[in-house]
């Protein structure tokens, strides 16, 4: 890689640090607007007298100036003091620590169906024919409008109720549990993601078979093989690449569901519990962590697709 | 190359394999008639009272008197899903408008004016996306509380950078045409070059995205609500719906998730079968 | 066996249409012999390089080829699908027009030239690397082990499809197909490519089927010469003896229209000139290869003069500075230093407001490049010329706009009944001529043409350059022509301006400067125009990397309130 590029990469890596400080601020922001006084969602049920208040106010830093509020918090995340959850009393960092790992699993376990049923019928419409494209077209339309909690309640039906062949409820203990119990989950997360991937994919290789380069390769008589590996997948891969980096990020966001439609006790749950009760620095930094991952992931997929096409960091046209 | 480059400069009415009469499309096109016109007339069309309970036995199988059943409180799951196709049709169509305005509004305004426009509003717009849309609206929800409102605004924002960088790209190549250079060196006024000519042109992928993006909007909003965080019962929204007839899915009665999820989907599918054919057409203007 | 490397009988090509199959080839027939050099000369629409693209198996599959096409003797359509790849890979060179989109941006100039050595020819990975450093010497590029590792981004277009031509030579084909693979480039860098060719066909004895709309570079680099029209060969010649053996009317069309018109003799009195250009300079701030920013010089220190109802061309090739100063007087662009002075008023700076362009407009006009996209695709011929007068009439009445739109459409002889159709009905000549009407409905001194006639076929430049001119004696408005082509500014302007880099090498009358000129580089710009006789001769190229790119015509519009 070239000096060039790798400025580019700099460049876009400040950028993005730049877009987590400013949405690290708006999701902090979120804590001043929310109408009416924290200290008495803190306070809960209890009506607080005035040293109470006083008590409250000192614990949560709530009598500060904002800008102040903000660095501690900041300055707490990477310290590794999340805050106070309003509701529980806890530190924030204890209420999630044990959520990561289930969550983080099952984004992967989904992760894995999607590049897997994704690219791959995107590929197979692709290379394989009419017949073969047609079919993945109407499973595919169908697929994007599943979205993932009506397929979560028709598998808890079909195998709840009817086939029993995996479990419906739960995250399991254990690595080989989880994974058993995670399966539904995953699926009814992936299903939707599956039908857009695959429509991107064969999209782009569809677009790439056309190219005026692939031609030259076919007159020369290069074998068919080599021409999909190396010219159309190769150059397809770019564009493939971003829109899934995009799509996967949210997929952290979304597992909220799964987890709710499967009562499994993982980030996303939480999530949805701290803000049914207006738990606002729970929400806080689970939604930090949210941006975060997203952020860092569609950094990562820049860097790829940085290494396979350097030119895509050149501006196509200036003034 | 494209068959259309090799047929010559001129393109030539070369086969058409989806035609305007596509049977599918207007298939669709019927569903979505139906689908609105049931969000409006819905509490008219309804036998039941949607909120009365027991007016039959608990999670009874569709019969004669109740067509989809009833639900865990005995109440006519037809008149619900009735009822509750106005919350569920109308919300997505207010976070497209309001999106739809404001990326337009934004984008163009990028394109047109460039330099520190484009930056500032190109970087907002960057951290408006870094947000997925669902932690946005949860977030708006530990906000101001359960109910449709504050997804909706949320949800309004988080879909912004979508249309707005769709107008900017299409705005810029638009004023990249030599024709916008041509009506300025005519003395053409900069307003009439933007609304009579730079708006329509952009108006094609505008609209192509705002039905695309009712779909997503309609999915986005029905989820939050199945996690309780969008419309809250006694709302017969089909995503409370859902939701609340989940433990009867395990004693044999799924009627009550069953038939407003269906209703989703197929409104759904309508939708993107139309968005598909808007885009096509949308995209099939330039040569 | 028949000794014809390459022959088409009677090919005709179809494609699906709405109603029914829509024939774009009818009936070519020509025969090319070993070692020799057929040309293919037609227009758009002709059918020419369909018919190439039909020898190369590279129609789409819903097209249906009739009639026979025969490589070497063996009719192709009896050879089965893997044999015949085969065929075509050992048999047939292909080069095109764009050899930037016909390779791979992401794979290395040695990746591509290895390739099909190692897959097909199944030599080992470093006798392919040495023979093709090897070809890339033959073709002339200059230090072939370095460009090995470079990607086609970091080459120039000359370089590039001399890279193309290095590629068919690996399997030593007997042919080679060239579909218009000069037209993008520039006339040096033509003249470098086919002299490449030229040494390439008489160390090998290689064939040659040359596909161009240039009749006159096909008569000077081919042994024969068939014409297409509408998807048929009209007429097969000997290209040495084209001139007096051609029958078809058609030919001889073609044929008038490579002449050299006859040079313009100055008939303008000396008087104040409508338009001076005084040190012009313009730079631009451009993304250096190696990151960060340089400066690009686009202009520097140009000036000339245009009389009232004269006829200026400004010739260049690419990356001359010729286009950037066309924007700069009409105001696309501003200036960083120097002066236009336009009828007596400083116009250096862009017009304030849209007042001030209003006004401009009514002594300048500009005519552009691409006929496509010079006009809105949404608005009727009509209501773009209603548009057009109406800024200069707010309060004309509707008859009286259409009356002038009337006047318009008769002074650049477009027939009336076309003003309710929208340019995609339109033709190129058609569309330009609607553009010239629009310049025109401003009642202009000046008309600025912007590569105005590059884009159309050959016939249909005749017709716009003698409506331009016609249009000039009779209106009196003066004409300002960019060009990269010194047989259209010699057909219509009696003085030029010859700029490279930026800088005016040589002005003066058209006479002084064709017949006579001072500058090397405008003589080899002559020596580089094919003509009777004319021999390419080979030399070093001149630029090898990509030029930056700077004149896109993206405008930076104002705000209502004055320009930023």
């Amino acid at each position: 890689m070239n000096t060039r590029v790798l400025r580019q990469l700099l460049g876009k890596l400040g950028g993005l640090l730049l877009t987590l400080f400013l949405a690290s601020v708006l999701i902090f922001s979120a804590m001043l607007l929310t109408p009416g006084d924290p200290v008495f969602t803190i306070a809960g049920s209890v009506r607080p007298t005035p040293e109470m208040i006083a008590a409250i106010q000192e614990q949560y830093h709530l009598d500060q100036p904002v800008w102040v509020q903000y660095l501690s918090w900041i300055g707490g995340v990477f310290s590794g003091d999340l805050g106070t959850s309003f509701v529980y009393k806890t530190p924030v960092a204890e209420l999630i620590a044990p959520r990561i790992g289930i969550t983080a699993l099952l984004v992967l376990y989904t992760l894995v169906l999607i590049v897997v049923f994704g690219l791959g019928s995107g590929i197979l419409a692709a290379t394989r024919g009419r017949a073969v494209d047609r079919t993945v077209l109407v499973t595919t339309s169908f697929g994007m409008a599943l979205p993932t909690f009506v397929v979560a309640i028709l598998l808890i039906w079909i195998f709840g109720r009817v086939l029993g062949w995996f479990p419906v409820y739960g995250a399991g203990s254990g690595l080989l549990d989880n994974l058993y119990h995670l399966t539904l989950p995953a699926i009814s997360l992936a299903v939707l993601y599956i039908a857009y991937i695959s429509r991107i994919t064969r999209g782009a290789i569809v677009g790439q078979q056309h190219a005026e380069h692939v031609e030259t390769a076919l007159v020369r008589g290069i074998p068919r093989s080599r021409i999909f590996r190396r010219h159309v997948f190769l150059n397809a891969s770019p564009q493939i690449l971003s829109v899934s980096g995009a799509t996967v990020a949210g997929l952290f966001a979304v597992s909220a569901i799964a987890e709710q439609a499967f009562g499994i006790g993982g980030l996303g749950s939480l999530l949805t519990e701290a803000a049914a009760r207006k738990d606002v620095p729970v929400v806080q930094v689970i939604s930090l962590l949210l941006v975060t991952v997203f952020v860092v992931l569609n950094a990562v997929v820049d860097v790829v697709i940085a290494v396979i096409d350097p030119d895509s960091t050149k501006p196509r046209s200036l003034a | 190359m494209s068959v259309a480059q090799l047929a010559g400069g001129r393109v030539p009415r070369l086969a058409r394999r989806a035609s305007a009469r596509d049977p599918l499309v207007i298939a669709a096109a019927l569903v979505m008639l139906l689908i609105a016109v049931i969000a409006v007339f819905g509490p008219l069309m309804a036998p039941y009272d949607p909120n009365q309970l027991y007016v039959g036995p608990v999670l009874s199988p569709p019969s004669l008197e109740h067509y989809m059943g009833t639900d865990d409180l005995g109440r006519d799951i037809y008149s619900r899903v009735l009822v509750g196709a106005a919350p569920s049709v109308i919300a997505p169509v207010f976070v497209v408008i309001l999106s739809t305005a404001l990326g337009a509004a934004i984008g163009i305004s990028s394109a047109w004016f460039g330099g520190v426009v484009d930056g500032i509003s190109s970087r907002v717009i960057e951290v408006i996306f870094a947000i997925p849309g669902l932690v946005l609206a949860v977030l708006a929800v530990s906000m101001f509380g359960k109910g449709l409102i504050a997804p909706i605004a949320a949800l309004s924002i988080a879909y912004i950078p979508i249309v707005s960088r769709l107008v900017r790209t299409a705005a810029r190549a638009e004023l990249g045409k030599p024709y916008i250079a041509a009506l300025r060196i005519q003395g053409v006024s900069s307003l009439a070059i933007c609304f009579r000519h730079l708006v329509p042109a952009v108006l094609p992928p505008i609209l192509a995205q705002s039905t695309v993006g009712f779909g997503y909007a309609m999915l986005d909003l029905a989820a939050i609500s199945f996690l309780g965080l969008g419309a809250q019962p006694p709302s017969s929204d089909w995503g409370v719906m859902i939701s609340a007839g989940q433990p009867a899915l395990l004693t044999g009665a799924p009627e009550q998730s069953m038939f407003p999820a269906a209703l989703v989907v197929v409104t759904v599918l309508a939708v993107n079968i139309l968005g598909a054919r808007v885009t096509t057409w949308a995209e099939g203007g330039d040569r | 066996m028949s000794d014809f490397v390459l022959e088409l009988d009677h090919v005709s090509i179809a494609a699906p249409g709405a109603d029914g199959p829509l024939m774009l080839v009818e009936d070519c027939t020509l025969q090319v012999t070993a070692g020799e050099s057929l040309g293919l000369v037609g227009e758009s629409g002709s059918g020419k390089t369909l018919s190439a693209r039909a020898v190369a198996g590279l129609l789409p599959e819903e097209f249906t080829v009739g009639g026979t096409i025969r490589i070497d003797g063996e009719d192709i359509s009896t050879v089965a699908g893997k044999r015949l790849r085969g065929i075509r890979a050992r048999r047939l060179g292909m080069v095109f027009q764009t050899p930037r989109a016909h390779l791979n941006p992401l794979r290395s100039i040695g990746d591509f030239m290895t390739e099909a050595l190692v897959t097909v020819a199944g030599e080992k990975p470093d006798a392919a690397e040495r023979r093709a450093i090897e070809l890339l010497a033959e073709v002339g590029i200059p230090d072939p082990d370095r460009r090995m590792r470079q990607r086609p981004g970091d080459l120039s277009g000359g370089l590039l499809q001399r890279v193309m031509i290095a590629a068919t030579l690996a399997m030593d084909p007997p042919i080679l197909l060239a579909d218009e693979i000069t037209t993008a480039l520039d006339v040096t860098t033509q003249e470098e490519v086919m002299a490449v060719i030229a040494d390439l066909r008489r160390h090998r004895d290689l064939a040659m089927l040359f596909i161009t709309h240039d009749l006159a570079l096909a008569g000077a680099v081919c042994d024969r010469i068939a014409v297409m029209q509408h998807g048929r060969t009209v007429e097969t010649l000997r290209a040495a003896t084209m001139r007096q053996d051609a029958v078809e009317p058609y030919t001889r069309r073609l044929l008038s229209a490579t002449l050299p018109a006859d040079v313009r003799a100055d008939s303008t009195p000396p008087v104040e000139p409508v338009l001076v250009v005084d040190g012009l300079r313009k730079t631009f701030q451009v993304r250096s290869p190696r990151g960060g920013r340089e400066e690009f010089v686009a202009v520097d220190g140009v000036g000339f003069m245009l009389a009232p109802g004269g006829s200026l061309g400004i010739v260049g090739e690419s990356g001359s500075g010729k286009s950037t100063t066309a924007r700069i007087i009409c105001g696309l662009e501003a200036a960083d230093a120097g002066s236009v002075t336009v009828k007596g008023e400083d116009w250096t700076t862009a017009a304030r407001g849209t007042a001030g362009r209003r006004r401009r407009a009514r002594i300048a006009q500009m005519v552009f490049q691409d006929p496509y996209q010079s006009l809105d695709r949404r608005q009727t011929v009509r209501a773009c010329l209603r548009e057009a007068v109406a800024v200069h009439r707010p309060k004309a009445s509707r008859g009286e706009l259409d009356a002038r739109v009337d006047e318009l459409l008769g002074a650049v002889r477009l027939d009336a009944g076309l003003a309710d159709r929208k340019p995609r009905s339109l033709s190129g000549g058609q569309r330009q001529r609607v553009a010239i009407a629009r310049a025109l409905a401003a009642d202009p001194e000046i008309l600025v043409l912007d590569e105005a006639v590059s884009a159309l076929d050959v016939t249909t430049q005749v017709e716009i350059l003698t409506l331009l001119d016609s249009i000039r004696r009779t209106m009196g408005v003066a004409l300002l022509m960019i060009s990269h082509d010194l047989t259209v500014v010699r057909r219509l302007c009696d003085h030029v301006v010859v700029m490279r880099s930026g800088v005016i090498v040589e002005q003066g009358t058209i006479a002084d400067v064709l017949d006579d000129p001072r500058a090397d580089y405008t003589r080899m710009l002559l020596d580089s125009i094919p003509h009777d006789g004319w021999v390419p001769r080979r030399r070093i190229p001149a630029r090898t990397t990509a030029l930056p790119t700077v004149a896109t015509t993206t405008t930076r519009i104002s705000p209502p309130g004055g320009p930023k």
